[in-house]
């Protein structure tokens, strides 16, 4: 029967729907089955089939709901779907979900699965793709069409993603290769036109969980400025005193990580880069307007205010480490300096900032709201530490963060 | 030359200013015995003139003909006598000007540099006061400069034309750039200051508490809002106060500007009273404060002020051969805050004169800035848009000028408040918003720029390429150049922007001369451009590339050398002797900050002895204190050596630069330099560890249960009913309603729209489910679905539907989910009225089908899918 005959019947199967409804948002306590449920639902986001619902929950009952949550994770949909849509609004300046499948979010879902490192995310030389017997079209440089076919065939990406050296896919040196960073959709997103800060900024925004206007600091220095920002906007110097300083101060002198990075299209033919290609200066590949591996887009506008910084290559220094955003909590270990993308990136994804981020990410995303009082606070420090522990493995965030909110 | 001016009478402020100027023509007319009528009362003033009578001659040039051409003296003795003579002596020889005094034939007052009966003996005399090689410098400029009867209202104004004079009988030399001797300056500790006290005990009861936590703890806390004024923390609060309260003017603290000028979130629905809580509380936090001298821990350099102690470092060198107009702003609002004059000081006679008026002030630095109707805050006076507009017949000279050579070049320093306003005229020569002689105009990121010509319409339209983006809300430098057979160019910061001009080149001979000069709007003003001009200049003929890479090399405004004396510091010679310095050249950046920029060590004696001297860690200092923000020179880390210097150059430190906010003014603003290392000398500074952030305020507590979103609800039924995601129908619909699903888990986030779009998927579902007859019959095993409707349901076949529903949808054993007897109840008597058909026609099967997906899709639709 056509759907649209159907129709018909809506009115009266509506107030059911609007009655169970209602019915539902007044639950609050549960039991055992109750929990494992909620536990399947928040994690793979579909309900459990009975037998894995009866094992949960003898799991709950025996005191090992860690072990429900993992068995939670089994099922595809976790990397189908909630994996998915946790990483799909990183990948884009709108931050949607409705964004097909790409290679920023396949790394991020390869990595959970696999129990990497997460931390890797950032800087590894990491990228996930299709498994070839799929017989999909190959990963391209130039296009998305290889994640896409993978998603609207509906396999499973839990069964058929690979790791591969991001290197030998995108044609850039192993050494500059920086995880999700250096991906194809967030060269696209990020580094199409502009100046990189984008790049930057919703790094930090979505792995550090702060935007730049949290990590205002106007104390730092401010050498590092480069010369398209302009000292008196609108011939108002008391707004980049008071504000825009605040933020690039530090953003500039770690985004000159990005200095060999561009993302190239066709404008006029393709203005949304769909076909565009990240590109890198190598050793000895020299940008004709900078005359030095620096791209273009490091030296517009230069006249906004020529006593500025000029990029001469990709050293970057983290201002952070002073000031009010040493709360961010960075790796003594590290020097906070250094050159290209990777080692800027290990800075980011070794500060604790990062770690406790991918906490509240996974438990906003399991227990479906943001931590509320100190109990939350707290605990969201346990699953840190214990993300920590585990060798920075996602997975156990979302057990620790299901186990919690699972219900009493 | 006495002291005495035109008074000015009752006809003068009614006259346009060239009348005025015309009428101080006829005076002098009238003083040679010349037969002229004039009507007005006079009062005679030393330079200057006023008369009521509109005078009958045009003004040509930089030489005042009518004046020279009544000369009855002797001729130049010399071909430099006759250069001065044409450049300078028949400029101030006009009426109102030196000639009142210095001629023998007025007040007779040495020297008689503008001798009427003899230019010899004014050419001999002139050569006293004056210096060719740096005219600025000459005798007859600093007297000028220091208040001797200017025939304008502004001083600088009189000494810029002068100037210009001077330069023009130096003939090659002018406009050539020229050298700037460094001198060393007074020598001078830093003065003591107010510092901010290390207990927060004063800053807590009289600011923080009656204010800060007050009516700013909703959004300036952690986790919320920088900065943390306001945080529960007294010491996270004062940390993050301290850099917007200013201790030497309380109303120019931050705190207090943001609630006065930028209206940023007042209490009491009025932010006069806001800021004036503000003001009042911080000052009186102030003046609780004791004067302390300057933290003896600090190394410094000795103090400067900017233009007491600066060196003017304006050196010159702009190409002006061809400048018909010029205004730099210099003279800023006058000392009684009522000037609305910008003067014409090309020296090119008629004086094209402007007037500001509605929102137009003066900004420091020199400039205008031009902004939208308002009420003035202090008058409730309501201002116009505002604009700055010459007379007519002043505004004429550009039309003989221009159209006499038949090319033109707009130039002008301009720094546009955003990128988002169009058809804002900047510069016009116009007579309405449809008709024009020439406009430079914004359009978002273009420069646009009017004509007219013999080749086209008044209105003839050319602009910078869109995606170019040439226009930037920062200081510009825009030059528009007209020339037979190369029509418009247009030149931004010193570079061909690459545009061609689609109109064919051609002559101004439309071209009206009743039309106005005006800045930054129409003449109707109802083309308001917003933002700041710093210069402009209109020139007869078409600059050449180089020329115009010249002048915006140049730059603008007023600029200082500013040498801080670090001999008590380092010992390059004699310690005795201050002869070492770091050179900073520094200018008001806008009416809020000064610039400071390429620092360098330099020592005055000619072969300083420096050996690997440390430098480390510059900062810079104002009125007694570190400056809080944008020390972009702390970072350098060098040493001064003699290998790295030369005696002409001295020895670079960075070529940045950067912003200190203006406190006082750059007459009171004392600056200094601090050092982390210089010499021997040492301050090591330790990086505060921030205190950790107080934790934050509970909040409300949010619903346990939340909406599955898009993909899982597709990905649940998929999972619920055995359908797979790819059918072909399944797909679309999913494709058709996926943004219509919820995109976010916030149970209060749930529309109506969700619900139907939902209610799609799920009959969708199941129609896909049932219309497949393997997977209906694992999902309802036993039901006949080839029945008719009215048999179908009965007991057993009803448990049949339900049953695998109840099971696979809603689960079992589950205390969150509905009860299975309302559910039962519920599809019971959904399945009542659909089954409720008289006949075998309409109770056919495809009825028990239909029912079954109807069925289905209740519960499929409902919160047992959509809750989480």
């Amino acid at each position: 029967m056509p759907v649209s005959n159907t129709h018909r019947f809506l009115a009266a199967a509506c107030p059911f729907i609007a009655c169970c409804l209602f019915s539902m948002s007044t639950i609050s306590l549960a039991d055992e089955r109750d929990q494992a449920k909620r536990m399947h639902d928040r994690i793979a986001g579909v309900p459990p089939s009975p037998a894995v619902l009866d094992d949960m929950a003898a799991d709950i009952l025996a005191g090992n709901a860690e072990d429900a949550a993992f068995t939670a994770m089994e099922n595809t949909a976790f990397y189908d779907v909630t994996l998915k849509n946790l990483a799909a609004p990183w990948t884009n300046e709108a931050m949607t979900k409705f964004v097909p499948l790409n290679d920023y979010t396949a790394t991020v879902i390869g990595l959970v699965r696999d129990d990497a490192d997460f931390r890797t995310v950032l800087y590894g030389n990491v990228l996930y793709e299709a498994d070839a017997s799929l017989g999909l079209s190959g990963y391209s440089i130039q296009n998305n069409n290889h994640y896409e076919e993978l998603e609207n065939g509906g396999y499973s990406l839990k069964d058929n993603l690979v790791f591969v050296n991001q290197s030998t896919r995108n044609g850039i040196p192993a050494e500059a290769t920086a995880g999700v960073m250096t991906s194809r959709a967030a060269a696209q997103a990020f580094m199409i036109d502009g100046t990189n800060r984008a790049l930057f900024r919703f790094t930090v925004l979505n792995h550090l969980c702060d935007d730049m206007e949290q990590l205002n600091d106007t104390s730092l220095p401010s050498d590092r400025i480069r010369q398209d920002v302009s000292r008196s906007p609108g011939g108002d110097s008391r707004i980049f005193l008071n504000s825009c300083i605040g933020c690039h101060n530090g953003m500039d002198p770690l985004t000159q990580a990005f200095a060999y990075y561009n993302f190239e299209y066709d404008v006029d033919t393709d203005p949304e880069g769909v076909n565009g290609r990240m590109v890198y200066n190598d050793v000895g590949m020299i940008d004709t307007f900078t005359q030095s591996r620096v791209q273009k887009k490091y030296r517009i506008n230069a006249n906004n205010f020529e006593y500025g910084y000029v990029t001469e290559d990709d050293r970057w220094d983290n201002n952070w480490r002073q000031g009010r955003n040493q709360l961010l909590g960075w790796d003594g270990t590290l020097p906070g300096t250094g050159n290209g993308a990777k080692t800027m990136a290990q800075e980011l994804a070794h500060s604790e900032a990062f770690a406790s981020c991918q906490v509240k990410k996974v438990f906003n995303n399991v227990c479906l709201r943001n931590p509320v009082d100190e109990q939350d606070r707290n605990r969201i420090e346990v699953i840190t530490s214990n993300f920590k522990a585990s060798g920075y493995k996602l997975k156990q965030v979302f057990a620790d963060s299901a186990t919690y909110c699972m219900g009493e | 030359m006495n002291s005495m001016k035109f008074k000015t009478n009752s006809s003068k402020a009614s006259l346009p200013s060239n009348a005025y100027f015309n009428a101080a023509q006829s005076f002098v007319k009238l003083r040679l015995a010349y037969a002229l009528v004039i009507t007005l009362s006079i009062f005679l003033s030393a330079c200057g003139a006023d008369s009521g009578a509109e005078n009958l001659t045009k003004q040509n040039n930089n030489q005042a003909d009518a004046n020279s051409s009544d000369y009855k003296g002797p001729a130049a003795f010399s071909d430099d006598a006759q250069n001065f003579k044409r450049s300078l002596w028949d400029n101030i020889v006009l009426p109102g000007r030196c000639v009142e005094c210095h001629s023998s034939d007025t007040e007779n007052q040495s020297p008689l540099f503008a001798d009427f009966a003899n230019v010899n003996t004014a050419y001999t005399a002139a050569n006293t006061i004056v210096n060719l090689n740096d005219p600025a410098t000459s005798r007859m400029i600093t007297k000028v400069e220091n208040g001797h009867n200017c025939w304008l209202t502004s001083d600088s104004a009189c000494v810029d034309i002068l100037v210009r004079y001077i330069e023009n009988w130096a003939g090659d030399s002018a406009g050539a750039a020229t050298e700037i001797k460094l001198r060393a300056p007074q020598i001078k500790d830093p003065g003591a200051t107010k510092t901010f006290p290390e207990d927060s005990s004063a800053f807590n009861t009289i600011i923080y508490e009656p204010i800060l936590s007050k009516y700013c703890q909703t959004c300036h806390v952690e986790g919320i809002q920088t900065p943390y004024i306001a945080s529960a923390d007294i010491e996270t609060a004062y940390n993050a106060a301290k850099s917007r309260i200013d201790l030497e003017v309380p109303a120019g603290s931050r705190l207090v500007g943001r609630l006065r000028n930028e209206f940023h979130n007042c209490w009491d629905g009025n932010c006069t009273t806001s800021s004036a809580e503000m003001e009042a509380a911080i000052s009186t936090f102030v003046e609780g404060l004791t004067t302390e001298s300057v933290d003896p821990d600090l190394v410094n350099s000795k103090a400067l002020t900017l233009i007491g102690d600066g060196l003017v470092a304006n050196a010159g060198g702009r190409f002006e051969d061809n400048i018909i107009a010029l205004y730099e702003f210099k003279e800023g609002e006058g000392e009684d805050g009522l000037n609305i004059t910008a003067n014409d000081t090309s020296g090119i006679e008629p004086a094209l004169n402007l007037s500001l008026s509605g929102n137009a002030e003066w900004v420091g630095g020199w400039g205008i800035k031009i902004g939208p109707a308002m009420t003035d805050p202090e008058t409730n006076a309501l201002l116009r848009n505002g604009k700055a507009q010459g007379s007519t017949s002043a505004s004429a000279k550009l039309h003989d000028r221009i159209k006499a050579t038949g090319e033109y070049t707009i130039e002008t320093w301009v720094v546009p408040n955003n990128v988002s306003q169009e058809d804002a005229r900047i510069i016009t020569y116009s007579g309405s918003s449809e008709s024009r002689n020439f406009t430079l105009s914004q359009s978002l990121y273009n420069y646009e720029v009017l004509h007219r010509s013999s080749t086209t319409d008044q209105n003839a339209v050319f602009a910078t390429a869109d995606a170019d983006e040439r226009l930037q809300a920062s200081l510009q430098h825009v030059v528009v150049t007209f020339a037979p057979g190369q029509g418009r160019k247009i030149y931004v910061n010193g570079q061909f922007t690459g545009d061609v001009d689609p109109a064919e080149a051609g002559n101004f001979s439309e071209w009206d001369n009743s039309f106005a000069f005006v800045l930054g709007n129409e003449t109707d003003g109802n083309s308001l451009w917003q933002g700041t001009i710093r210069m402009v200049a209109i020139h007869d003929r078409a600059l050449n590339e180089a020329q115009i890479t010249q002048n915006f090399e140049v730059g603008v405004g007023e600029k200082f050398f500013l040498l801080f004396s670090i001999s008590h510091l380092i010992d390059s010679d004699d310690p005795n002797t201050a002869d070492d310095f770091i050179v900073f050249q520094a200018s008001q950046m806008d009416s809020f900050s000064y610039l400071f920029t390429e620092p360098y060590f330099i020592s005055l004696n000619a072969n300083p002895s420096l050996n690997n001297i440390p430098l480390k860690g510059l900062r810079l200092g104002i009125n007694g204190k570190i400056a809080e923000v944008a020390q972009s020179f702390q970072t350098v880390d060098m040493v001064l050596d003699n290998s790295l210097y030369t005696n002409e150059t001295g020895q670079p430190i960075s070529r940045l630069g950067t912003l200190i906010s203006l406190q006082k003014g750059g007459s009171e603003d004392e600056f200094f330099l601090s050092f982390e290392e210089i010499g021997s000398f040492t301050n090591v500074i330790v990086n505060a560890v921030p205190p950790s952030p107080a934790a934050p305020a509970n909040s409300p507590a949010e619903p346990e249960i939340g909406l599955k979103t898009f993909d899982e609800v597709n990905a649940s039924m998929s999972v619920m009913t055995g359908v797979a995601s790819t059918d072909t129908k399944v797909k679309n619909t999913f494709d058709k309603v996926k943004q219509q699903l919820p995109s976010i888990e916030n149970i209060g986030g749930f529309l109506s729209a969700h619900q139907m779009a939902i209610t799609q998927l799920a009959i969708q579902y199941c129609d896909a489910l049932v219309e497949n007859t393997s997977l209906r019959s694992g999902f309802f095993p036993g039901f006949d679905f080839n029945e008719n409707a009215n048999t179908a349901f009965d007991t057993e076949g009803r448990d049949l539907i339900i049953n695998p529903l109840l099971s696979k949808f809603i689960g079992s054993s589950l205390t969150s989910q509905p009860a299975d007897a309302d559910v039962i109840t519920e599809l019971n008597n959904l399945m009542d009225t659909l089954t409720s058909c008289a006949n075998t026609t309409s109770c056919d099967a495809q009825r028990t089908g239909t029912t079954v997906k109807a069925t289905c899709a209740a519960v499929l639709g409902s919160a047992t899918t959509l809750v989480q």
